[in-house]
């Protein structure tokens, strides 16, 4: 109950929004083809329903594949990166490439790829995702404290004992705020990849624009949002459950 | 120089014109020790004299640029166990599985090494915190986990590094009492690394003073006193102790 | 024209709203400069006291919002586009149609023998079109698309189509087929035409609003306008001259080839009795009650709303 009184203030601007846009819509201060009034896009959502459902279903489905491939391949290659400076010099530009590459103008090379359908989908949310997932859990491991390496030295654990026992486990919180950031790209990532690859609610977007439905290309603009704010909260649990016991931010 | 304490004779320590230099800054110059087995020591000093970077070298986790330190010559497997100035624990970890890393990290099985932890544990007196995390205990506390984690290998040699500075008066002089029952009980050689003359008088049988540069020792003396206890200040040999070291430090 | 896909409406929306109009007039173009607006950049606009602005465009500029919302004095849009923007509450009047006959056509390989443009949809392999567009919603209506797999149309990249002998995709006559033969592909087209549906395309638009004020100025430029693409068709180079550094990716035998191919479908029978760019109530009227039948129109506009011939 507590949680919920505490989310009052951040819902208060949304019913401000939303209530002047449907007055202006109203009023004749704004078209509602520019802008459609809220009460119709929630008409939108009830009627398309079903599409919608599909829609979301298909493209969380994606995203959350999207997403479990770059924390999985993200965490390895940071791993990597972390045994040696010379590594790290040699191999870290690269993955900087998956930040820096626009995925508008690679995810047509993904469809020749990876066809149309959802391997592309999947291909472009990894690819948009995979870099935060790198660059915190890099930080993450590289930060660990002095003295505790020194500890580990001590009493002659091996590398991979300090990797597991320590450097990983103190990472953790790192590691986890390049998860949040990576889960919100993975749902974008997975929406261009559904512009080109067909399916899920980029699909939805796109064909309602063509077909001038302000109204439904809203619906699943906004549907698509609390997917990312779903997959947002879902790290947070994450973060809640392992960090609660021991870590500041936690508590 | 002879050791006032239990443990059979011999050497502990030996360190041989040992230097160490950073970034152009000599910080130990030719440095000679010898620690016999059992001794409890206390290095004083001001900041920065170096005192530091040579417990490190000790317990081998810096390679002094030339000269040799031995520890315990003769023997092919010595314990070190070191006490950091803050606790320095496993946050994700129980107080329990902090006292056991060590022997986790030696590869002891787990009932062994859990009960070797709550023993050490018991002696440091936190047998009720076991299940408890480091977030959720005092400072003190904390430092009594670290002196357990120490203790946990029965270690031959304990290194300290101005573990309890950041206590409190009457934590400190609880843990310092603590300590020199410890030592007595098990007959580990002792290096204490401090700042505090009372504390190095208190709990010593030897001190040595480096200057403030270059670890050079000024001066080296045995401290001769009975029981250490809570009655110790009143004796007049405390304050001899006290003085003699005081005046060595202040020179310069 | 229909082109591609990414601008997202609501950041033009919101800079449409706030925009002003002014003395200049902004004729803004959906896609990058071409042929196919050829006759804009040969129109002695100034001759007729018009100070104008073409505004290039590119993929998903939404055109008949800016003109709607007042960042465009004029845009170019398709028929069954304004058709549908009308019945949303946009009022937008046709004043001019460069291509009596619509450019649009499904492409596929002739290796597979289609007769015509319903085969397509009998045997298998993969369609690429812009589903929600009204003319891809009258064929899956008129054929069915149950035996196609439909995926999006991959704009102006030939790519999947020269990989997969099975592939099909909406391709405009004067662009996509053009190339596609340029690299040797085994093309061939069906115009959407075919199928009984042939809204006007390359359609200058304005507001109904600026309409009403501005009269004598809409006249203007429909002349202007006029007078433009007969020079146009008579010789195209000049304004080649002028597009092709506007739009580096197509070179200039590319841009003559194209002038040439367009002009069946800009200069035939109707443009001849009534002039360039003229439009009939009759076409309209066809127009509109195709929509109808798709069950687009929430209100369903009337022809003379839709048009003014000037």
């Amino acid at each position: 109950m507590g949680r919920l009184k505490s989310a009052i203030p951040a819902l208060i601007p949304f019913v401000v929004l939303t209530a002047s846009i449907e007055l202006a819509v109203r009023q004749g201060w704004v078209h509602s083809y520019l802008i459609p009034p809220p009460s119709a896009v929630f008409q939108a959502m009830i009627e398309s329903r079903d599409e919608l459902v599909a829609a979301v279903a298909t493209t969380s489905a994606s995203a959350l594949l999207g997403f479990a491939l770059s924390t999985i391949a993200g965490v390895t290659i940071a791993v990597f990166l972390s045994s040696s400076r010379a590594i790290q010099r040699a191999f870290y530009p690269y993955a900087v490439f998956f930040q820096t590459v626009p995925i508008i103008a690679i995810a047509p090379l993904l469809v020749i790829w990876f066809g149309y359908g959802t391997r592309t989908v999947v291909a472009s949310a990894f690819v948009v995702s995979i870099f935060p997932v790198i660059a915190n859990t890099l930080t993450g491991i590289l930060s660990t404290d002095p003295p505790l390496r020194d500890l580990f030295r001590l009493y002659g654990a091996s590398t991979w004992a300090t990797l597991v026992k320590l450097r990983f486990p103190a990472a953790l919180p790192q590691i986890l705020t390049g998860l949040r950031v990576a889960s919100g790209l993975a749902v974008i990532g997975a929406i261009v990849g559904e512009f080109i690859g067909g399916q899920g609610l980029g699909s939805v977007v796109d064909v309602a624009r063509t077909e001038q439905r302000v109204d439904k290309v809203f619906a699943a603009v906004l549907l698509a949002s609390a997917l990312g704010l779903a997959l947002f909260g879902l790290i947070n649990l994450v973060s809640y459950l392992t960090l609660r016991r021991w870590h500041a931010s936690e508590q | 120089m002879t050791a006032s304490s239990p443990g059979s004779g011999g050497v502990a320590l030996d360190l041989r014109g040992v230097r160490k230099v950073f970034q152009q800054l000599t910080v130990v110059e030719r440095f000679d020790l010898v620690v016999a087995n059992g001794e409890f020591l206390a290095i004083l000093g001001p900041s920065g004299c170096g005192k530091s970077t040579l417990l490190r070298m000790i317990a081998r986790l810096l390679d002094p640029d030339s000269g040799s330190i031995a520890v315990e010559p003769g023997s092919d497997r010595f314990q070190t166990s070191f006490v950091f100035q803050d606790a320095h624990l496993l946050p994700w970890r129980t107080v329990l599985d902090n006292a056991a890393l060590p022997l986790e990290l030696m590869g002891v099985a787990r009932e062994e090494r859990y009960a070797r932890a709550r023993n050490a544990l018991t002696e440091t007196g936190l047998a009720e915190a076991e299940d408890r995390y480091p977030a959720q205990l005092s400072g003190g506390m904390r430092m009594r986990v670290s002196l357990a984690r120490a203790l946990v290998t029965a270690p031959r040699l304990l290194l300290l590094d101005e573990p309890f500075a950041a206590l409190d008066e009457i934590t400190r002089f609880r843990l310092d009492l603590r300590l020199r029952e410890l030592w007595a009980e098990r007959g580990m050689t002792v290096v204490f690394v401090t700042h505090s003359i009372s504390e190095a008088v208190f709990l010593a049988n030897r001190a040595v003073v480096l200057a403030r540069r270059g670890g050079r020792i000024k001066l080296d003396q045995p401290i001769e006193l009975p029981e250490r206890n809570e009655d110790l200040r009143l004796d007049p040999r405390y304050g001899a102790a006290m003085k003699s070291l005081l005046a060595a430090m202040e020179e310069e | 024209m229909h082109r591609r896909h990414f601008l997202p409406l609501l950041p033009a929306a919101i800079w449409a709203a706030c925009a002003k109009s002014e003395r200049k007039i902004r004729l803004a173009l959906n896609w990058k400069p071409e042929p196919e607006f050829g006759g804009f950049y040969a129109a002695p606009f100034s001759q007729h006291g018009l100070n104008v602005e073409i505004l290039p465009g590119g993929a998903g500029t939404p055109t008949v919002q800016m003109v709607g919302a007042g960042s465009a004095e004029f845009g170019i849009v398709e028929a069954d586009e304004l058709v549908v923007a009308r019945a949303r509450g946009n009022d937008v009047v046709a004043v001019f149609a460069t291509f009596q006959d619509n450019p649009l056509a499904l492409m596929a390989h002739a290796s597979r023998k289609f007769a015509e443009i319903g085969d397509i949809f009998k045997s298998g392999g993969t369609l690429a079109i812009q589903r929600g567009l009204p003319f891809a919603r009258l064929l899956e209506k008129q054929y069915s698309f149950a035996k196609v797999k439909v995926v999006p149309s991959p704009g102006g990249d030939l790519s999947a189509f020269l990989g997969d002998p099975k592939f099909v995709q909406q391709v405009f006559l004067t662009s996509e087929y053009l190339t596609a033969k340029r690299q040797g592909a085994d093309a061939q087209v069906f115009p959407i035409s075919g199928a009984g549906f042939n809204p006007y395309s390359g359609v200058v638009a304005t507001s109904g609003d600026y309409l009403r004020k501005n009269l004598e100025t809409v006249k203007a430029m429909v002349a202007a306008m006029r007078e433009g693409w007969r020079s146009y068709l008579d010789d195209p180079k000049a304004a080649n001259q002028r597009m092709n550094p506007l739009n580096p990716s197509m070179t200039l035998q590319g841009f003559a080839e194209t002038a040439d191919a367009q002009k069946p479908l800009i200069d035939n029978g109707e443009a001849q009795r009534n002039g360039l760019g003229s439009m009939t109530r009759q076409r309209w009227l066809t127009l509109i009650s195709q929509l109808e039948e798709l069950g687009d129109l929430t209100q369903v506009p009337s022809p003379d709303d839709c048009f003014r011939s000037l």
